[in-house]
């Protein structure tokens, strides 16, 4: 039995469930909307029993993302406010070694090396997925929060941001789903060093190996931590 | 939910109220013209050529919103029997033998006539009489389908339809309309609507002709109304719920119920629309694609999301094909090697 590596706590675990339950909920309900004329929303609607009912679902599901990022802020605030995280610990931040990570692993990709980036606790292609959704929440919940309150939000702005709500939701929505279906999903999923998944989002944890293989440099602080502290 | 339960039962009660009404209705045919248009396929040919059937199928007029009419309410100049093969064509703002419920004056189309009249779908002396006959009148939307079956389930569709403007009437205010069948009975469900005034705006050459926006129906389809329409929800705004069914006017007349000045009071008029529409609310451009001319904001946003979406996707794309190539040629030629 090899030794496991705590990545995700529970906390972080549910929050990444939280979010893509959801994610999928509102797909469903969201896209037959979008495109109004697909056989296949057709039967999604009838499944749930119409459009009236597919629209609550739909706000049900875009509460619970809401509070669950607005819970995520609040979290990571109390790690770094309350609990005095430092900065350089927080391993999302974007960094310089993240581009040189990039050309290293373009230069692979295209046989120019066989010298494949070493990753910390997280790689570029994590974090990209991280910021895209941090800035997807901000256009989905703005735009969504408008085209469900559009007269409330009338008082405060002008008419021509319902119009700019309604294309930056239906438009974010198609850049998102296909980020996750595409993007995600391959590299969690159908990448062949990873096939069939990543499991560390239910585990959590992830063996001596496969920190070797994905987070070279974080199993090499780990231990070089350990040594000092022995 | 208890809103619903409140409508079903009120369904159901209408239903009931129509079928015994339909049970006592009068005789239409007080005059005896089924004796000759009764008989199957009675053709008479037409000056254009061709053949017309004047054939009256009984049980489909006596379905009709005009059951109660008897012919020669409508079909005035006729006079003797047998009558001239050469009729004139129905003028349908005249007064009929139907009486007005309470006020008790002959009940007639000439409102909706005048309206019709003076709308964008009137005579207009600047066209020339081919653009005039081109425009619809009367009966190009009012078809008076004689084989208007009243059918379970469309039944309850075109009720649902009804008390979208006859809730604030209570069920006296159905009463009323049902049984003196001096309005419309059966108002069409919203998306016939569309689909009959699409039948001539979404024709392109034709609104050309007429210099009408040509993206009125596509812009409509691909809004928050059209789309919901085309998921089945009914109690949305159709063409006639913003642009009036009569007095349908250009957004420039003052008197149109879509002109600057009257547009927050078209979105709020009903209690199932945007009752507490604010002046703002309303200036959102509902069914016009944007322009960098007319509405330069929308239309650089969605250009923006375009361009990010393609550019992102194009660069995920790429990352994962190439990360793709290299884990397939290095297997592949790993296996060379053993």
């Amino acid at each position: 039995m090899s030794r496991e590596f705590l990545r995700f706590n529970l906390n972080q675990r549910l929050q990444h469930v939280f979010m893509f339950v959801p994610f999928i909920i509102l797909v469903f309900t969201g896209f037959p909307i979008k495109f109004p004329d697909s056989v296949f929303g057709g039967w999604v609607f009838a499944f749930m029993g119409g459009i009236e009912n597919a629209r609550f679902i739909h706000r049900i599901a875009a509460a619970i993302m809401i509070i669950n990022f607005v819970y995520h802020v609040l979290y990571v605030l109390y790690n770094l406010i309350v609990k005095r995280a430092p900065l350089s610990q927080m391993y999302l931040l974007p960094t310089m070694k993240d581009a040189r990570d990039i050309k290293t692993n373009l230069r692979y990709f295209l046989f120019l090396s066989d010298e494949r980036p070493k990753f910390h606790k997280f790689s570029y292609i994590e974090k990209f997925d991280y910021w895209a959704v941090f800035w997807g929440m901000f256009i989905m919940a703005g735009s969504g929060l408008i085209l469900w309150f559009p007269v409330e939000f009338s008082r405060l702005l002008p008419g021509v941001f319902i119009q700019i709500a309604y294309i930056a939701h239906s438009d974010e929505a198609l850049l998102a789903f296909l980020a996750i279906a595409i993007w995600h999903f391959y590299n969690v999923h159908f990448n062949p060093r990873v096939w069939p998944a990543n499991k560390v989002w239910y585990k959590g944890t992830l063996t001596e190996e496969e920190m070797e293989h994905e987070h070279p440099l974080e199993l090499e602080e780990i231990k070089a931590q350990e040594k000092a502290e022995k | 939910m208890l809103a619903m339960i409140y409508r079903s039962t009120r369904l159901s009660l209408l239903g009931m109220l129509l079928t015994t009404t339909l049970l006592g209705q009068q005789q239409a045919d007080a005059e005896n013209c089924y004796l000759c248009h009764d008989l199957p396929m009675l053709g008479v040919s037409s000056t254009d050529g061709g053949m017309r059937n004047f054939e009256v199928i009984a049980g489909d007029y006596e379905h009709s919103t005009h059951r109660n009419v008897i012919c020669r309410d409508c079909h005035t100049d006729i006079n003797e029997f047998p009558h001239p093969e050469e009729v004139q064509k129905v003028d349908c703002g005249k007064a009929c033998h139907i009486t007005k419920p309470f006020a008790l004056t002959g009940y007639s189309h000439t409102d909706q006539r005048d309206s019709h009249a003076i709308s964008s779908h009137g005579q207009n002396p600047k066209h020339s009489d081919e653009q005039n006959a081109k425009k619809p009148d009367c009966k190009y939307c009012h078809d008076n389908s004689f084989r208007n079956e009243i059918l379970e389930d469309d039944l309850s569709k075109h009720s649902d339809h009804c008390l979208r403007c006859h809730e604030g009437e209570g069920l006296a205010g159905v009463i009323l309309h049902v049984s003196s069948h001096s309005e419309h009975r059966s108002a069409s469900a919203s998306i016939r609507i569309v689909e009959l005034c699409s039948s001539c705006h979404a024709d392109q050459s034709r609104m050309q002709e007429f210099d009408v926006n040509l993206t009125q129906v596509a812009g409509y389809e691909n809004h928050f109304h059209g789309k919901a329409l085309k998921r089945g929800l009914d109690n949305v705004a159709n063409c006639v719920d913003c642009h009036r069914n009569h007095l349908n006017l250009p957004a420039t007349d003052p008197n149109s119920s879509i002109h600057a000045n009257n547009i927050q009071m078209t979105c709020s008029a009903n209690t199932y629309c945007h009752s507490n529409a604010t002046a703002r609310f309303s200036t959102a451009a509902i069914h016009s694609e944007p322009t960098p001319a007319d509405n330069p904001i929308p239309f650089f946003v969605e250009w923006g999301f375009i361009l990010l979406t393609a550019g992102t996707m194009a660069f995920l794309l790429a990352h994962i094909l190439l990360d793709f190539g290299r884990w397939a040629v290095d297997a592949y030629t790993i296996r060379r090697k053993r």
